[in-house]
């Protein structure tokens, strides 16, 4: 698919988005996921060297986030800081977007983040996904 | 300057075509909850210049104004004026949307004159009363826009109507 076409995709996207968003539509969050898809593809075809290849890729990692999908979200941050020429404004933003929603998580679950740090229950739930629970155990 | 919304996709070919016809539908809307009739002179003001300017759109069914939220007419409605009146004054085209927290609503790029440039421009409209305060603000939201060579706040008054359109560097000069 050519950038054209996934500019266009990703505007209608996120337009299909912040409508149900605002209407508190339930299914918001997979349109955020569509969104994160299309930004990752443009982020796969355009160089983080460009502007839209950075806006791709902040876009990519946010939209993940409003999917919920906190695991993706996790996982394109550390390949897009780890891009050749990535710079450090860019890796910069990404922490600030992961800290961000931590923190709103936080808040949401404010008795349960007073005995765990949702960092740490993240990373258990990452070391879950990716190894089990025997990997888990490990 | 002649400004017509019907022509909003040609002007702008990466808009989907779905939303350039709803963004231009709810600006008619917009323009005649307000009483106005296609064509309307319009007051603009583009980087503290005033131009005289006419607006025309194909109108809508104005028992479809149920269906659309309020707020919804008056801010898709201005994007669609914005969007038609920056490719009208200065040629730009639409590169794609951009997500709320990049602070602008649209990535445009300018290609006609010089080397390739891609600006932030984000849009607001007022239905009634003033448009001043809200575009300073919107002045303010955009300069936070990161990799962008220009950083651009679009407002449209409904009432009237009116539009404003400037840039950050224009604001600080």
């Amino acid at each position: 698919m050519n950038v054209d076409v996934l500019h266009t995709l990703v505007s209608g996207a996120i337009w299909r988005a912040e409508q149900l968003e605002e209407h508190q539509v339930g299914s918001a969050s997979l349109a955020w996921g569509e969104v994160s898809s299309l930004e990752e593809e443009l982020a796969t075809v355009l160089s983080v060297s460009l502007p839209e290849g950075r806006i791709a890729r902040r876009g990519a990692v946010r939209a993940a986030l409003k999917a919920r999908d906190y695991a993706r979200a996790h996982s394109l941050a550390e390949r897009y800081a780890a891009d050749e020429g990535a710079p450090e404004s860019l890796r910069a933003a990404f922490s600030s977007m992961l800290e961000d929603d931590a923190r709103t998580l936080a808040d949401q679950f404010h008795y349960a983040a007073k005995h765990h740090a949702v960092q740490e229950a993240r990373e258990l739930a990452r070391r879950l996904k990716r190894g089990g629970a025997f990997g888990l155990a490990a | 300057m002649e400004i017509n919304l019907a022509e909003l996709r040609e002007m702008h070919p990466r808009l989907p075509p779905d939303l350039a016809f709803a963004l231009a539908a709810r600006a008619a809307l917009g323009l005649q909850r307000n009483g106005h009739g296609s064509p309307v002179a319009m007051e603009l003001e583009v980087e503290r210049a005033a131009i005289r300017g006419s607006l025309a759109w194909i109108v809508s069914d104005p028992t479809h104004l149920e269906q659309h939220d309020y707020h919804r007419v008056t801010e898709d409605g201005a994007e669609a004026i914005t969007l038609a009146l920056v490719h009208r004054r200065r040629g730009w085209r639409v590169v794609r949307r951009m997500q709320r927290e990049e602070h602008a609503d649209w990535l445009l790029e300018q290609t006609e004159e010089g080397p390739r440039q891609v600006v932030a421009l984000e849009v607001s409209g007022v239905d009634r009363g003033s448009i001043a305060g809200r575009f300073a603000e919107k002045l303010v939201q955009v300069a936070l826009s990161a990799d962008v060579d220009q950083r651009w706040a679009g407002v449209v008054g409904f009432e009237e109507p009116r539009a404003a359109l400037g840039s950050t560097e224009a604001d600080r000069s």
